[in-house]
């Protein structure tokens, strides 16, 4: 017994062995597909003989069907053997489906493959009807060809990390193709990448960078404007960091990893996350999409001046611009920070602590930006205290029930001063800061008087009121005299 | 002063003086309650309540490509005569900050000066921070009468 | 001058009789006893009356009724009119006053049961002043178009609306439609500006004339004293000016409040926001309103609130026959169960007005 117990495993594992040898061996001599069409020295057959599904002992009836053990055509490719001959359109996919969305089928061959490509490809924007009509845009076979498939990790295979770029480029850098599809889509993407860090790295055959698929998804590509593309607005900041907030991942290159921690503690971080703010910059609105590139110093303001414009012609026409490019200062970044902007407070113009000024400013150095910036630093916090004295006349105007709503109105050109004095202030320029505080003065200056005579009318009521009390009081008090005038007069 | 003075008609006096001061504390009372009245009826400086419509002025009064803008209630609204002889009226509130927009004759937009926000002539936000295009309101022509009014 | 006032003073007596007039006035008599004090309050609740009509005409002048100026053109009063907070103001808490001294003239006329034969017209012409005046105030509650007044009509007419049979008609044709709206608006404006005056201007010359024909009421105990003991005092003019004096001081009151606490205007109503929270009807109405939450929602058989209603409807209804079955008061005998119903009445009426204070 117990020698039997020792000796079956053994005999098992040798069974097992020979069998998978003699099957191996049979299939290989007993496809009589294969044999015939290798015989005849076709293409497919040629190419089958690297092809991933070869090498597991598949057989080319397991994609097209009919009997390989017949070596007779007749009988070996019949409709009633289940022979379908090429197959086309989504007949394609669905052969390959076959398998690939068996997940127990699946993993005899390999425990960590994904199944289900079939049916993300169906949702995604390629499983949209092509122009034809009859059948989606791309099958399996566009991108993994059809006899010679090579696994992923094939340096051979169309979709290995170096290759994907040309793969996707056959039909995305075709522009009378991609006419057919979306006439505005653009079709330099490859151009571009290659001009990218990323491109440049893949080009030398660096797998670790980002190629189309990175970005994009493989099987589950959307389009940029459908909210479940990895490439949504919104999503992008994250699709980034998956690589660049890894630091095991990013060992190899020379870049911090916390851009995307410092990102969504910005302003425009918070936009995006928070407020969900479409119109907030995200990683590519700076760095490019495919030709993706840290913006270089000189550009910095035409960057951020993409949204913030007048801020940027301000700047590049104040006398800053050639004081930072003579000392390489990169221009916005300087004060404003890159990642981590966050919403720029008052506090940074001026000579006291915290202001940015001071970097190069002092009183014994550049004395005339620290002059200016001591003006326009309080002309700010003079506009502000203003602004707070009218709102609070107006405040105790309305608590004593008199109606502001038109000196509010004056509120707004207030307002609308302070935050132009955050725009101004990049012209660097005290004649022109001055003109937009004097609006805000004047403003300011008519709000005060007439919330000030706003609550002088309440008074006026007020004294209105004992006049009118004084002089009815004052009848009452004769009315109350001349009755008893009258009863006394007729009681005596 | 000098009746109350004397002593002999002393009743009749007082019974005089009191009616005389019954009739001046009925003045008294007209005053104080007839000036209000006047007052109140006395039509004031802004004819009457327009807020869903506001007569913005004569069609003269914006030349062709030019802008006005009015108060609607206590918000700004903007009237643009456009080139091809058409009134638009929008909201003038900036959408991003709320800052006043202007006509701007030359690049043919809406612009905001706070934070470079750009507008085509029909609202839409087409440059810049504003996250949404400016409200749009309605032009009636009647009379020579520019009346704006809110969309239905 | 005197000359002058008398000539013309006797061109009208010649054709009109004036004499006679003043001879009535001044042969009627009002007498005077402990609780003469109850007299003045009829003259008071006219009084109020009349400031109404003043202040409700110069209103008119800038008012608009309809659903997208009204909040527009009182805010218009409030702010750009001379003087008109203060005319808005006065109108608004004379409008509470008003229905404050009808309750008392209505409570001590029944508490004395003045009511007794002969003066059972004057008791019905009045309590149909009393609805007309609940009326007023709830039309006028809506003008402003303010939330606080939108959703309190609602609630309101939604009460009407569970009247058995006559309700959902009855709430229709309040509303002017399935919902509060522009229409409601319209209508209630007409009801407060035009109907509801007509009728309460008849009502009140029926009512004032009969209280002229008659006499003031007697209290019935001071029927034993003889003829001659009695005090009494000339309607004009002493009791006349004691009348002006109190309306002169009404009128200082009046004016202080108006100042001191001017009328709100609160936000626009706005017909598909979300009801705010202590929707309440005015203080007069919140007695009736606090029975109804009270109520459970099934009573026996019958719904909560429509027992309410019921209830409420047959209560008023008894109220103003009470000339009717009180006979023993018009045989000059005492009826003290007239009394003890007065007095639940006037308890019940203020604990639930001081409860549905509290509970808001």
């Amino acid at each position: 017994m117990g020698i039997k117990m020792k000796l079956i495993p053994g005999f098992k594992l040798i069974i097992s062995v020979l069998t998978l040898i003699l099957v191996q061996y049979s299939y290989a001599s007993e496809d009589q597909c294969f044999n015939c069409h290798r015989d005849l020295e076709d293409n497919p057959s040629k190419l089958f003989v690297e092809d991933v599904h070869y090498k597991v002992g598949l057989s080319c009836s397991s994609c097209h069907g009919g009997n390989s053990n017949s070596d007779d055509m007749e009988l070996a490719m019949n409709k009633s053997a289940g022979f379908i001959g090429v197959p086309s359109l989504n007949k394609i996919s669905e052969a390959c489906s076959k398998c690939h969305s068996d997940a127990v089928f699946m993993k005899k061959y390999n425990k960590n493959i994904l199944t289900g490509q079939f049916e993300k490809l169906k949702t995604s924007v390629h499983g949209k009807l092509s122009v034809n009509g009859r059948g989606m845009m791309l099958q399996c076979t566009t991108c993994h060809n059809a006899h010679g498939i090579k696994k992923v990790t094939d340096s051979r295979s169309p979709v290995y990390p170096t290759n994907v770029p040309a793969t996707c480029n056959k039909c995305h850098g075709d522009a009378s193709f991609m006419q057919s599809y979306n006439p505005s889509l653009s079709v330099d993407q490859l151009t571009k990448y290659r001009t990218s860090v990323h491109g440049i790295l893949n080009a030398k055959g660096n797998t670790k960078t980002a190629e189309c698929a990175s970005c994009h998804g493989s099987h589950d590509i959307f389009s940029a404007k459908d909210v479940r593309s990895k490439v949504y607005k919104l999503n992008i900041p994250n699709t980034c960091s998956q690589c660049h907030s890894n630091k095991d991942y990013m060992k190899d290159f020379p870049i911090p990893t916390d851009q995307f921690e410092k990102y969504q503690k910005s302003v425009h971080g918070v936009a995006v996350f928070e407020k969900q703010d479409l119109s907030a910059p995200v990683c590519n609105d700076c760095h490019g999409n495919h030709a993706a590139t840290p913006p270089g110093i000189e550009s910095i303001s035409k960057v951020c001046g993409s949204c913030h414009a007048l801020n940027a012609e301000l700047f590049s026409a104040s006398p800053h611009k050639k004081a930072f490019d003579e000392k390489k200062y990169p221009e916005c970044e300087t004060c404003h920070g890159n990642h981590e902007i966050l919403i720029a407070k008052d506090k940074l113009i001026g000579v006291e602590e915290g202001a940015i000024c001071l970097k190069c400013h002092a009183e014994d150095k550049n004395q005339k930006g620290y002059r200016v910036a001591k003006i326009m630093r309080s002309q700010i916090d003079s506009l502000m205290s203003l602004d707070i004295v009218a709102k609070n006349l107006i405040f105790q105007a309305e608590q004593k029930g008199m109606d502001v709503e038109e000196i509010k109105f004056k509120l707004r050109e207030i307002h609308q001063a302070r935050l132009e004095t955050r725009t101004i202030v990049h012209s660097f320029n005290e004649a022109k800061f001055k003109e937009v505080t004097n609006k805000g003065f004047k403003a300011s200056e008519m709000a005060i008087t007439e919330a000030k005579a706003s609550i002088d009318e309440f008074y006026f009521r007020r004294y209105g009121l004992v006049v009118a009390l004084a002089l009815i009081t004052f009848l009452i008090v004769i009315i109350f005299l001349y009755i008893r005038k009258i009863e006394k007069t007729k009681s005596v | 002063m000098d009746q109350i003075g004397s002593n002999k008609p002393e009743k009749k006096d007082r019974r005089d003086f009191l009616k005389f001061l019954l009739s001046l504390g009925l003045t008294g009372f007209g005053v104080a309650t007839i000036y209000p009245v006047i007052s109140f009826l006395k039509p004031p400086k802004q004819a009457e309540v327009e807020v869903n419509s506001v007569v913005a002025g004569k069609l003269d009064d914006i030349k062709t490509g030019e802008s006005k803008i009015i108060r609607f209630g206590n918000k700004p609204v903007i009237i643009i005569h456009t080139e091809d002889d058409k009134f638009r009226a929008l909201s003038a509130t900036c959408t991003h900050l709320d800052c006043t927009v202007q006509y701007k004759k030359d690049e043919k937009i809406i612009w905001c000066a706070c934070h470079n926000g750009k507008y085509d002539l029909y609202g839409k936000n087409i440059s810049g921070p504003p996250p949404r295009p400016l409200d749009k309101f309605k032009v009636v022509i009647k009379n020579d009468e520019l009346i704006v009014s809110k969309e239905a | 001058m005197k000359n002058q006032t008398k000539k013309f003073y006797d061109w009208v007596d010649s054709r009109v009789q004036l004499g006679d007039l003043v001879a009535f006035m001044s042969k009627k008599y009002v007498p005077v006893h402990s609780r003469s004090i109850w007299y003045y309050f009829g003259g008071v609740s006219l009084f109020f009356f009349i400031i109404q009509v003043v202040t409700g005409i110069l209103l008119l002048f800038y008012y608009k009724g309809s659903s997208d100026l009204a909040y527009e053109s009182i805010r218009f009063i409030m702010s750009k009119v001379q003087f008109g907070w203060l005319i808005r103001s006065m109108h608004s808490w004379s409008a509470n006053l008003f229905i404050l001294s009808v309750f008392i003239h209505m409570f001590s006329v029944y508490f004395e049961k003045s009511y007794r034969k002969p003066r059972e017209m004057t008791w019905i012409s009045g309590m149909f002043m009393f609805v007309l005046a609940l009326a007023f105030g709830f039309s006028g509650y809506l003008l402003p178009w303010n939330e606080l007044a939108y959703f309190a009509t609602k609630v309101g007419t939604d009460i009407v609306g569970a009247v058995p049979v006559v309700g959902e008609p009855l709430k229709y044709f309040l509303r002017g439609g399935d919902d509060v709206t522009g229409a409601t608006l319209s209508r209630f404006f007409g009801f407060h500006v035009a109907l509801f005056p007509g009728i309460f201007t008849f009502l009140l010359m029926l009512h004032l004339l009969l209280v002229q024909r008659q006499g003031m009421s007697e209290p019935m105990h001071l029927k034993i004293i003889a003829k001659a003991e009695k005090k009494t005092m000339p309607f004009f003019p002493n009791f006349m000016l004691r009348d002006l004096l109190l309306w002169l001081i009404v009128l200082n009151v009046l004016a202080i409040l108006a100042v001191f606490f001017p009328a709100e205007l609160g936000l626009k109503a706005d017909p598909l926001a979300s009801a705010p929270a202590g929707i309440q009807p005015e203080w007069y109405f919140l007695f009736m309103f606090q029975t109804l939450k009270f109520l459970p929602a099934h009573v026996w058989f019958i719904e909560g609130e429509v027992l309410g209603i019921l209830l409420f409807g047959l209560a008023g209804l008894l109220w103003l026959l009470v000339p009717v079955w009180d006979r023993k008061s018009s045989r000059g005998q005492q009826n003290r169960w007239i009394n003890y119903i007065g007095i639940f009445s006037v308890l019940f009426i203020i604990i639930l007005t001081i409860i549905g204070w509290v509970l808001k």
